[in-house]
């Protein structure tokens, strides 16, 4: 196992940010932490780096346990933090250079390795910009090449995405599958959903410092009674029709409001052509229609009864 | 490794235009100042004879004895006095237009018309009512004993007797004080090195910066990477130090006395105690940078203050009311040091000064590690 946490909790007084957390992540994965803002991903992050005191459990990276003084484990670990932790004064080139330097003391090693980083974040036009002349996108670029010049084995990026633009969001998706392709594993934090959809293998899904469900994003989907969601554009649904929907096969639920009906159905097949059939025998006029399959947002929203960006 | 880093460092603080403002230009702005406002001072303070009047009437030309006292007192090159003598229609009009201070007029007795008050004309009077009284004393003792005039009384009048003497502790014939305002100004400028001791801190404690953090995930001891940044803030400071010590010295012609060694030893223990006073502040206290930055120049501003930056006296009111601050504020055995060097012709003063430094810096460093030798935190 590249990391593995066992019975992990963490107190800040009387509040329980990590409660018994347990993950373990393979070689080559690209792991997911999902949660909402608080739900204790980053605080996780932090125990696994002994960036943090924590109450009780066990951390192992690369098999060994992890300390703070475990320099042949933290030599092979990348850290992209959530806020962009660069130096002013220093320019692209230099940043890197030096964060790289803490790893790599060789120059003509470190060099081409900043050179490389510098191509795989695209920031080769911005080498000697100081960091407050780039944007947004820019700089988060640059803290991830500051996180990954030295080649880690294990890269970890905490919220990499939050307030970047969708094109540089779009880049630094598609740069966290390039490196795990040349063989890094990957633990990716994030409460949007859609990204760690996108691009983990396997997702842990947190809430109030606990895993609340853990597996791929198919075995997660799997794990509740929403099969399939359905929304369509209706005119006139009278209250009659409305409960001889609800009688239809695999039913869960039906709302209607300002002539959308949206009908959520348990597991099942041909549940689209059931009420297109529906409405074709009772002559219901209707519109657009959608159908949706459960994301992850569901699968919180079943297991915790809230959204997932509450 | 520790090349990587005092290289970066040294970078890090070289372009942070507003650390070398505070460091450098501001120290450099206000010994100019200080400069431009002693020489003010010191001109005011520069005796000028006073401009008076004396009416020249026959009771006047028949005293002999006090038309021979003006005249004295009128003469030579530290003369207190710039005589006009005129008629009283004169005087007055001289008076009127502020070309005299006041003038004096003989009847009956001897009279000062003035306008104004002020220093000139309370000196003015303070002359003529001391000589009033010597006239006086003379003339009661020569009717009471008239023997006494061939005994020497007019000698022993003109004699002053002082019953005080004055014992000179150091080398200096005439001691300049405006120098310790300059020297205060050095020591403002090493403890300004905490700033460098703050910063260096800041980045390497993972709970006071996201930078830190990522360098505490780095493979490399903290402690090897605050001595290669504390090392980069001191080599800037001192050499920031050494900029402003020859601006004194060679710009402003400030004495720092002829013992180079050991002046630039002051520098090199202020800059240290500097530095490491701003580390201990910043590890200590648990707040934001702009609160530190606050709490070390307000600290700072109040140790110049006590040792004499902006009140001369105050350096002696604190060594001898409170004599324990003295001993341990750092801007003022930073002056003192210097001061030592300047008037003293034995070095014991000026060796307690750096022993008491060298002490402080040793007891900033070592609470300073204490402290961040932690290397988990309970919440960052």
């Amino acid at each position: 196992m590249i990391v593995s946490v066992k019975n992990l909790v963490k107190r800040y007084g009387e509040l329980v940010a990590l409660d018994h957390l347990s993950i373990e992540i393979k070689e080559g994965e690209i792991f997911g932490l999902l949660g909402p803002n608080g739900s204790g991903k980053t605080t996780a992050i932090n125990c696994i780096l002994s960036l943090l005191n924590y109450d009780k459990g066990e951390i192992k990276l690369f098999d060994k346990p992890m300390a703070p003084d475990a320099y042949d484990i933290k030599r092979n670990i990348g850290v992209i933090m959530q806020d962009v932790a660069v130096f002013e004064e220093l320019t692209v080139y230099e940043n890197i250079d030096y964060f790289c330097g803490l790893y790599i003391s060789d120059k003509a090693t470190r060099k081409k390795l900043v050179e490389e980083a510098i191509d795989f974040v695209g920031l080769n036009e911005f080498r000697k910009f100081y960091p407050k002349k780039l944007s947004g996108g820019l700089l988060r670029r640059l803290n991830i090449a500051c996180g990954i010049a030295h080649k880690p084995k294990l890269i970890i990026l905490d919220e990499p995405t939050v307030a970047v633009d969708p094109q540089s969001r779009n880049n630094i998706l598609a740069g966290i599958k390039k490196l795990n392709e040349e063989g890094a594993t990957v633990i990716y934090t994030s409460h949007y959903m859609e990204e760690v959809e996108q691009l983990c293998s396997r997702i842990v899904i947190m809430d109030k410092g606990k895993v609340i469900a853990m597996g791929s994003k198919d075995e997660l989907k799997a794990m509740i009674k929403l099969g399939e969601k359905i929304k369509v554009e209706v005119f006139d649904l009278s209250s009659s029709y409305l409960a001889n929907i609800k009688q239809l096969p695999n039913i869960n639920s039906v709302e209607y409001t300002e002539n959308n009906l949206v009908i959520k159905y348990d597991k099942g097949k041909n549940n689209l052509n059931t009420l297109l059939d529906f409405f074709r025998d009772n002559e219901i006029t209707y519109g657009r229609i959608y159908s949706e399959l459960p994301t992850l947002n569901d699968v919180f929203l079943e297991i915790t009864g809230k959204e997932l960006r509450d | 490794m520790f090349w990587h880093i005092f290289s970066n460092r040294l970078k890090c603080i070289i372009r942070d235009k507003q650390l070398v403002f505070w460091t450098l230009v501001f120290p450099l702005i206000l010994a100019t100042l200080f400069s431009m406002t002693l020489i003010n001072i010191s001109k005011q303070e520069a005796f000028k004879s006073i401009d008076i009047a004396v009416v020249n009437n026959e009771a006047y030309q028949k005293d002999v004895g006090f038309k021979n006292f003006l005249t004295e007192a009128s003469q030579g090159d530290n003369k207190l006095f710039n005589i006009n003598l005129t008629t009283k229609e004169e005087a007055e009009k001289l008076l009127d237009n502020g070309k005299v201070e006041g003038y004096i007029t003989v009847e009956t007795q001897i009279n000062l018309v003035v306008k104004n008050s002020g220093l000139n004309q309370t000196i003015i009077k303070s002359v003529l009512d001391e000589y009033n009284q010597t006239v006086s004393a003379v003339n009661s003792i020569v009717t009471d004993n008239p023997t006494a005039l061939q005994n020497g009384l007019l000698e022993d009048v003109g004699k002053r007797i002082e019953f005080t003497k004055n014992i000179q502790a150091g080398t200096k014939e005439k001691p300049d004080s405006a120098v310790n305002y300059f020297y205060t100004l050095i020591a403002m400028a090493c403890l300004y090195g905490s700033f460098f001791g703050l910063k260096e801190i800041t980045d390497i404690q993972a709970d006071l910066s996201k930078r830190a953090a990522r360098l505490n995930v780095a493979p490399v001891h903290k402690l090897k990477v605050l001595v290669s940044g504390l090392c980069a803030g001191f080599a800037v400071l001192l050499l920031e130090i050494s900029i402003l010590l020859s601006y004194l010295v060679f710009a402003m012609k400030v004495d720092f006395g002829d013992q180079i060694g050991y002046i630039l030893l002051t520098c090199f223990v202020g800059c240290a105690t500097g530095i490491s006073f701003g580390a201990i502040v910043s590890a200590i206290i648990k707040k934001r940078e702009g609160v530190k930055t606050a709490i070390l120049i307000g600290a700072t501003m109040t140790a110049c203050f006590l040792s004499g930056m902006m009140y001369g006296n105050m350096k002696y009111i604190v060594e001898k009311n409170v004599p324990i601050l003295a001993y341990i504020n750092p801007a003022a055995l930073i002056t003192d040091a210097f001061y030592a060097l300047y008037y003293y012709d034995t070095p014991t003063r000026f060796f307690t000064n750096i022993g008491l430094l060298s002490g402080l810096t040793v007891i900033f460093c070592l609470v300073t590690y204490l402290i961040i030798r932690r290397q988990k935190y309970a919440s960052i």
